[in-house]
């Protein structure tokens, strides 16, 4: 992985850097997905340029970017969501422990089982809020009415909105509030068991306490799942993540230790960018 | 006049004849119904649904008519029906960008408005001619024919309305596709599916010219498809043209039965699409 | 956050329980799977493409019916007026006339008042008002067209009869061009009755076409208009119509498609005579009338054959405007939508 190596340097590097994190993490630092030379087009249009960036495991990473930058595009080719879609196409390579995920034989189905997706809208199923959870279990596993229940339940507990529908649990999806459809959609990802779990602007659409509600659960979520989070809240990128990537106009610009790169960035333009210079 | 004075008339006029437009638009409807109600009412009695179709000059009911256009209409629907709804399904889901997708939605919108006419004479010739008589099969097939457009054309539209979040958040599950689309769109579009189908039953219930020469007539009561059988449209262009006193008060009897039919099957296709619409 | 359930999705995530055991079930179900979903999409596409069977099976079977009649007139059976069945001679002349001539009618009073509603509906008409109307004219559409043939016949052509016709009859009588299309004995029934009912009929389709592309206007235009001074009609007429021209042609085109087909309204009123005559208060004939009333009579090959290739005509006819008429909304759809 000769584009990982490389100590952080001084010197501005006239090229995309991904530096090194600081020795002194305990952890081991696996890496659970690697983005290697990754390019895509939307018909003609190249959206994204040779990105090279790891998810490691257990972590939570971050991308921030102006409009347009091509952070979701880049969240969207890890479950490879995109292939819904006709003329779009992706370039290079995407490895989940090892393992090309953009080869044409890869399962699909099998793929967004271990990645896990959260959209920007809540999007509840037009279902009762335990169906919602249950239909994604009673796909994969054949279990016995009982297990099912405590899936629910577990799931439920761990997107911390037990407490809140626990009574009401055949009502239907849609007659949450926004915050709390969200955090079933996170529910419902959790409850089949991912490896990975992406986010794509999980708040934009919610107000500040749920925003809070669901920055919490990031926090809890991470001890057992690789966390990817596109947003467009620097501060917010800030406050959950351990590392940060920042992309431009379809580059990665920099990755790095969160603290380091909001502190002292080492790309002029991730400077301008966290400075508020443009965006 | 000046200027402004002759402007102010001219727009005066124009107002006018539009209310006079409308007035004379709603006045037909009202001349049309009250007729209908005028003339049928006064004959309608348990004995039009339980006695056949009397000779000229006896008394007599509708039964044989009326149990005909149940069956080929129920026939009718259950062969239409599938296709339709599976044919909007390819269209609104795996075909979406697909070419044979626009080149079906322009041929099922000309089919939709063609003669219906053209219809019967086409099962004529590949059914009825081949068997050597008519049939309530080839009647039924007749009309399923009619069906068909109708249900493509509100399924396809009710399936593109669900949103597109609705499916990514479930393809992000792994859920297959045809889970997809029986578990969430289906359900989203349930209702607009069903009113599809039961403006389907309105537009066949009225449909003469189709059944003219493929399932014909019978003037006894029969429930055997495969010879020509009874309907209520026929049986009324019959009565309605012949000399007869009592059966053009039949005829009446029938257009009342029909009318008031199909306009509450409309009625209740519209309040679905409404009460859908306001949750 | 730590009770049985949680912990047991921790414990299992950390221990990497969740990898081993159910990633190995997991592919043999999605395995099953797959062969549901592609069984799934190879039905529906099968589905969609039956729809064009359909259309390919009415042509060619149209063809194959009308051969006969074909060959034995050429081409001279569209300009032959005679009709008869003993002699075996057919001619389509009159049948096309009379639908031409009907229709012609139909939309001359259906467009104008079509147009003067959607007016109505979308500038004057008060908002409490506009859905119960909109609905009434709709429903206009749902009667079955069996029931505007007897109301025709019993009630409406009577009232021709006796008011109407002896109205136009006398109005015209010694106005040199015109007294030939107000000729006749007033029968009451006739072409002018025929096209008068369908106008009735078509009526709902411009109204409700015309209405939805009145509607698309963007307000900001009518805004700029109102804003400079412009009466209501002015608006309507400088900016709504071309706006929206293409979208109500395309309307108008779809309800003479409808007008063009109709059977059963025009059958019991067009008197059905194999004629071709300038007064348009003589009987006549439509295809659709014809092949209505007489098919099922029809004695010899050659006579079903004749009646079948009039249905050819006739859908080649609706075919044309339809497709044309679809065009041209489609290109309006991709304006608004």
């Amino acid at each position: 992985m000769n584009s990982m190596a490389g100590m952080g340097n001084t010197t501005q590097p006239p090229v995309p850097t991904v530096i090194d994190r600081p020795a002194q993490a305990s952890a081991k630092l696996t890496e659970k997905v690697l983005v290697r030379n990754l390019s895509f087009y939307y018909g003609s249009n190249k959206a994204l340029k040779a990105v090279n960036v790891p998810l490691y495991d257990r972590k939570v990473t971050a991308f921030i970017g102006p409009s347009g930058c091509g952070k979701s595009t880049l969240l969207r080719i890890l479950n490879r969501i995109y292939d819904l879609y006709p003329n779009q196409r992706a370039e290079g390579e995407v490895l989940l422990d090892g393992k090309n995920i953009l080869n044409p034989g890869q399962d699909l189905n099998l793929l967004r089982a271990r990645i896990g997706m959260v959209f920007q809208k809540p999007t509840p199923f037009p279902m009762s809020i335990h169906e919602n959870i249950a239909f994604g279990v009673r796909l994969f596993e054949n279990l016995p009415r009982a297990e099912i229940e405590e899936r629910v339940q577990s799931a439920l507990r761990r997107a911390a909105i037990w407490d809140e529908v626990k009574d009401k649990l055949h009502a239907n999806g849609l007659s949450l509030s926004g915050g709390q459809q969200q955090r079933l959609c996170i529910a419902r990802t959790i409850a089949v068991k991912p490896e990975v779990i992406l986010l794509d602007e999980p708040c934009s659409a919610l107000d500040p306490i749920s925003t809070a509600k669901i920055e919490e659960l990031i926090d809890e979520l991470k001890d057992d799942y690789t966390i990817a989070i596109v947003t467009h809240n620097m501060q917010q990128a800030a406050r959950v993540s351990d590392y940060t990537a920042f992309m431009y106009l379809g580059e990665l610009v920099e990755f790095d230790n969160t603290s380091k790169m909001f502190t002292t960035p080492a790309d002029r333009r991730t400077q301008d960018y966290i400075t508020g210079r443009f965006g | 006049m000046d200027l402004y004075a002759r402007r102010r008339f001219r727009n005066r006029i124009v107002l006018g004849l539009s209310i006079c437009a409308t007035g004379i638009g709603l006045g037909w409807l009202v001349l049309i119904l009250g007729t209908l109600v005028y003339q049928g009412l006064s004959g309608l009695s348990l004995a039009v649904f339980t006695e056949m179709t009397p000779p000229p000059g006896s008394d007599g009911g509708l039964l044989n008519p009326i149990v005909g256009s149940l069956m080929l209409t129920v026939l009718a629907i259950a062969i239409g029906t599938p296709i339709g709804i599976m044919a909007g399904t390819y269209m609104a889901e795996y075909g979406k960008y697909a070419k044979l997708t626009m080149v079906v939605r322009f041929i099922n919108d000309i089919l939709l408005s063609a003669p219906s006419i053209v219809v019967g004479l086409f099962i004529y010739e590949i059914l009825v001619a081949p068997m050597g008589h008519f049939s309530g099969w080839a009647g039924a097939v007749a009309l399923a024919v009619i069906v068909i457009p109708v249900v493509v054309r509100t399924t396809e539209d009710m399936l593109s309305l669900v949103p597109t979040e609705l499916r990514e958040a479930a393809t992000a599950l792994g859920m297959p596709r045809f889970h997809v689309i029986g578990h969430v769109s289906y359900r989203a579009a349930r209702a607009g599916i069903i009113t599809g189908v039961l403006l389907a039953v309105a537009r066949i219930s009225g449909e003469t010219a189709p059944l003219l020469f493929t399932a014909l007539n019978n003037q006894f009561f029969s429930a055997d498809l495969n010879g020509p059988i009874s309907s209520l449209p026929v049986v009324i262009f019959q009565f309605a043209l012949s000399p007869y006193a009592d059966w053009q008060k039949l005829a009446w009897i029938g257009a009342l039965i029909i009318t008031f039919a199909v306009l509450a099957l409309s009625i209740t296709a519209r309040a679905l699409t409404a009460s859908r619409k306001s949750s | 956050m730590h009770e049985p359930g949680g912990q047991k999705v921790v414990d299992l995530a950390l221990s990497g329980g969740v990898e081993a055991s159910s990633a190995i079930s997991r592919t043999k179900i999605l395995g099953r799977l797959r062969l549901s979903d592609h069984l799934f999409r190879h039905v529906t596409r099968a589905a969609a493409v039956l729809v064009l069977v359909i259309l390919s099976g009415v042509i060619v079977a149209l063809i194959q019916g009308s051969l006969p009649a074909l060959q034995a007139f050429g081409f001279d059976f569209l300009t032959e007026e005679r009709w008869n069945p003993v002699t075996e001679k057919f001619g389509a002349f009159a049948p096309i006339y009379g639908t031409l001539v009907t229709s012609f009618i139909a939309m001359l009073i259906a467009v104008p008042l079509g147009l003067l509603i959607s007016l109505f509906l979308t500038e004057l008409c008060p908002l409490w008002l506009r859905r119960p109307i909109g609905i009434a004219i709709e429903l206009l559409a749902g009667i079955p067209s069996i029931i505007y043939g007897i109301w025709g016949l019993f009630v409406f052509a009577p009232f021709l009869q006796r008011t109407m016709q002896p109205f136009l009859i006398d109005l015209f009588g010694n106005v040199p061009v015109l007294s030939s299309l107000f000729e006749g004995p007033p029968y009451g029934i006739g072409m002018l009755t025929a096209g008068l009912i369908l106008a009735i009929m078509v009526l709902p389709f411009v109204t409700s076409i015309s209405r939805d592309v009145f509607e698309a206007v963007p307000p900001v235009l009518k805004e700029a208009a109102y804003g400079v001074g412009c009466t209501t009609w002015e608006v309507v007429r400088h900016v709504v119509l071309p706006y929206a021209r293409v979208g109500v042609i395309g309307g108008i085109m779809l309800g003479l498609g409808r007008a063009l087909g109709e059977t059963m309204a025009v059958t019991f009123v067009i008197g059905n005579a194999h004629k071709v005559s300038a007064s348009i208060l003589a009987p006549g004939t439509t295809i659709s009338a014809t092949i209505a009333n007489e098919f099922t009579e029809a004695v010899g090959d050659l006579y079903t054959s004749a009646l079948i290739a009039l249905g050819l005509i006739l859908f080649i006819i609706t075919f044309i405007v339809l497709a044309a008429a679809r065009l041209m909304l489609m290109r309006i759809e991709r304006r608004i939508g």
